[in-house]
């Protein structure tokens, strides 16, 4: 697996004259197992950047690939398609759907995918296990405190085993302890079965537990960190 | 199937996220509903029972007649010559319900005065029997059975005439054989229409006393008027016609359809102003909802999910909504179907005269199947159409993502 980012720029013609960028120049690989941290201020650029490697946004130009598809020129159904298939996401207000339950939030995607029940079931009760939510199945996000709610969202983006997951600022709403809880358990996912892991961040914590910190500014990738 | 049973369960919840403003939309489609099949129900049984009121009071329900007996384009002028006999109707229980008639345009004198009317002769037992026609003498008495040239006359006719009960007046028309006839004929009673112009143009005499001064035979009459007002169907009889009443009295037909329509017409706009209403409470919480459907994209659902939910979530509003409209609708009309509305109560009290005719009616509630399909299908319709504004912003918000 390798999603690749080829020269890609994402601006918005405010004028004839005047470009804001949103990414600029962005040459980046991102291969199994990684654990990635784009770390910059606010308007940087780095949720931009998470838009443009889920296909949300097209770039103004470059290319992105995965596996030796281009992902670019892929239609908005495609591209969708495609977020379903290799992709599960982590948002920083979590984003459950409150009229599901836990198990059925979990579940979503994999309903999406077309998963066979019983598979649905067993890759549930995993994802919960590995949150350390075993028995909530049945609650409502409303019935949840914040880290909680964001743990069933990992669940959910980990239930279906994608190849990537786009975390955006999964901390920021967090106590510190909370926090704490939830970036151990995001290194634990990445070191017992090689989840490849991309958060936008301005989370020190988690920024010190990434294996690669890429930071960026006005759009640009101006550093990159390995720790 | 299991995942439409999915995306079945997750349009219901959030059909049912904010239970007092979905009980709200759910009321206002219901009794929308409701009180449009009881007012098309009430439209029409109001029209059937003022239309049997005045039918049954002397215009029957249609005419059988020689074809050629009234003109097609106007079934005011008529042709005295074109008299029709019992051997030429086959099926003979049509007389049952019905009365035979014999019409000659005349003119009628009284001591000062001699004006010209239609004089109809009638099968007395048979008016007393089908129609409603002596309960209009308000003056003197109806025509006997038995009697012979004896008249009764439109009140107001009468006063012009300067007329007395008892008293006689000369009738002067051409027979049928051309030559002119001439007979006196004992008043017995006057016709109130409510101050119709009927008052001043009728006048009825004993069949056979009509056809000995038309110089018919006994057999030979002008019309058949059926009162049967069950049967909906017209029959069909070689060498004769049937004339129904809308043909007959047009502007009575014309003023009934356009009730009916008008009826509809006013549903409609009930609908619309309804629908907009909803449209505008759907996209209220469509709109709150709009950072949900992009989550929802962004985790693998398509444009075309999210707008199936929507589709879905309405559908079972509409469902419910039309269910429950479908059973106010019908208790109401029951309701009025066992104790009716008296329409004086629309008139402040006063008759209604329709085609110089005064009806009195208490219009029982007929339930009409077809409401409560054609209904539902309408506010359907409606929804779809207030659907169409939020399904365009799913699909153009998930394009805007681009």
């Amino acid at each position: 697996m390798q999603f690749e980012l080829q020269n890609v720029e994402k601006f918005y013609q405010m004028s004839e004259e005047n470009k804001v960028f949103g990414a600029k120049d962005i040459n980046l690989s991102i291969h199994e197992g990684d654990f990635m941290a784009l770390v910059g201020p606010s308007g940087s650029g780095k949720t931009t950047v998470l838009n443009l490697i889920a296909g949300l946004i097209l770039p103004s130009g470059g290319k992105l690939f995965h596996a030796k598809n281009e992902i670019t020129s892929f239609s908005l159904e495609e591209r969708t398609q495609h977020r379903l298939e290799y992709m599960g996401f982590i948002f920083q207000d979590y984003q459950l759907l409150p009229v599901l339950t836990v198990h059925e939030n979990i579940e979503f995607p994999l309903q999406l995918k077309n998963f066979a029940k019983k598979e649905i079931s067993e890759r549930v009760e995993w994802a919960l296990e590995q949150v350390g939510l075993k028995g909530y199945g049945k609650r409502f996000p409303k019935q949840l405190s914040g880290g909680q709610q964001q743990r069933v969202s990992i669940a959910r983006a980990i239930a279906g085993k994608p190849q990537l997951i786009l975390a955006d600022e999964p901390t920021a709403n967090l106590d510190t302890k909370t926090a704490q809880e939830i970036i151990e358990l995001f290194k634990k996912l990445n070191q017992d079965y090689r989840l490849t892991f991309i958060f936008s961040t301005h989370d020190q914590r988690l920024i010190d537990q990434v294996k690669t910190v890429l930071y960026i500014k006005d759009g640009q990738i101006i550093e990159t960190k390995k720790h | 199937m299991r995942a439409f049973l999915f995306l079945l369960k997750f349009s219901y919840r959030n059909l049912w996220r904010s239970p007092k403003r979905t009980m709200i939309m759910v009321l206002s489609l219901a009794l929308a509903s409701g009180f449009i099949i009881w007012d098309l129900n009430f439209a029409n049984s109001g029209s059937k029972e003022v239309m049997k009121g005045f039918l049954s009071q002397y215009a029957g329900r249609y005419q059988i007649t020689r074809p050629d007996y009234y003109e097609v384009a106007n079934s005011k002028l008529f042709n005295n010559y074109k008299v029709m006999s019992d051997e030429e109707v086959a099926d003979k229980s049509l007389f049952a319900t019905s009365t035979r008639r014999v019409t000659a345009p005349v003119f009628l004198s009284g001591e000062k005065k001699t004006l010209g009317v239609l004089m109809t002769g009638i099968e007395v037992a048979s008016e007393l029997r089908l129609t409603k026609l002596s309960d209009a003498v308000s003056k003197g008495e109806f025509l006997s059975p038995a009697g012979s040239k004896e008249i009764i006359l439109g009140k107001r006719l009468a006063e012009r005439l300067d007329v007395r009960i008892g008293g006689e007046v000369a009738v002067i028309g051409q027979a049928l054989d051309g030559s002119v006839a001439n007979d006196l004929y004992r008043v017995r009673g006057f016709l109130d229409f409510g101050g119709g112009d009927l008052e001043d143009t009728l006048a009825f005499t004993q069949i056979a006393s009509a056809q000995e001064f038309l110089v018919m035979d006994p057999g030979q009459y002008h019309q058949l008027v059926q009162f049967d007002m069950t049967n909906e169907n017209l029959p069909k009889i070689e060498g004769l016609r049937a004339w129904t009443w809308q043909e007959l009295i047009p502007e009575i037909g014309v003023s009934v359809s356009f009730v009916d329509n008008f009826t509809w017409i006013v549903s409609i706009i009930i609908v619309m102003v309804i629908s907009l209403g909803l449209a505008n409470t759907l996209m209220i919480t469509f709109f709150e909802r709009e950072k949900e459907f992009e989550s929802l994209n962004i985790l693998g659902a398509k444009a075309s999910w999210v707008a199936w939910s929507l589709l879905i979530e309405v559908t079972i509003l509409g469902t419910f909504s039309m269910i429950l409209g479908c059973l106010i609708g019908h208790a109401a009309t029951t309701l009025c179907s066992h104790y009716p509305i008296n329409l004086e109560l629309f008139t402040n009290g006063k008759a209604i005269i329709m085609g110089g005719m005064t009806i009195k009616p208490l219009v029982k509630f007929y339930p009409m199947a077809q409401y409560y399909w054609q209904v539902p299908l309408m506010m359907f319709c409606f929804l779809a159409l207030s659907m169409i504004y939020p399904l365009i912003r799913v699909m153009k918000r998930s394009k805007n993502a681009v």
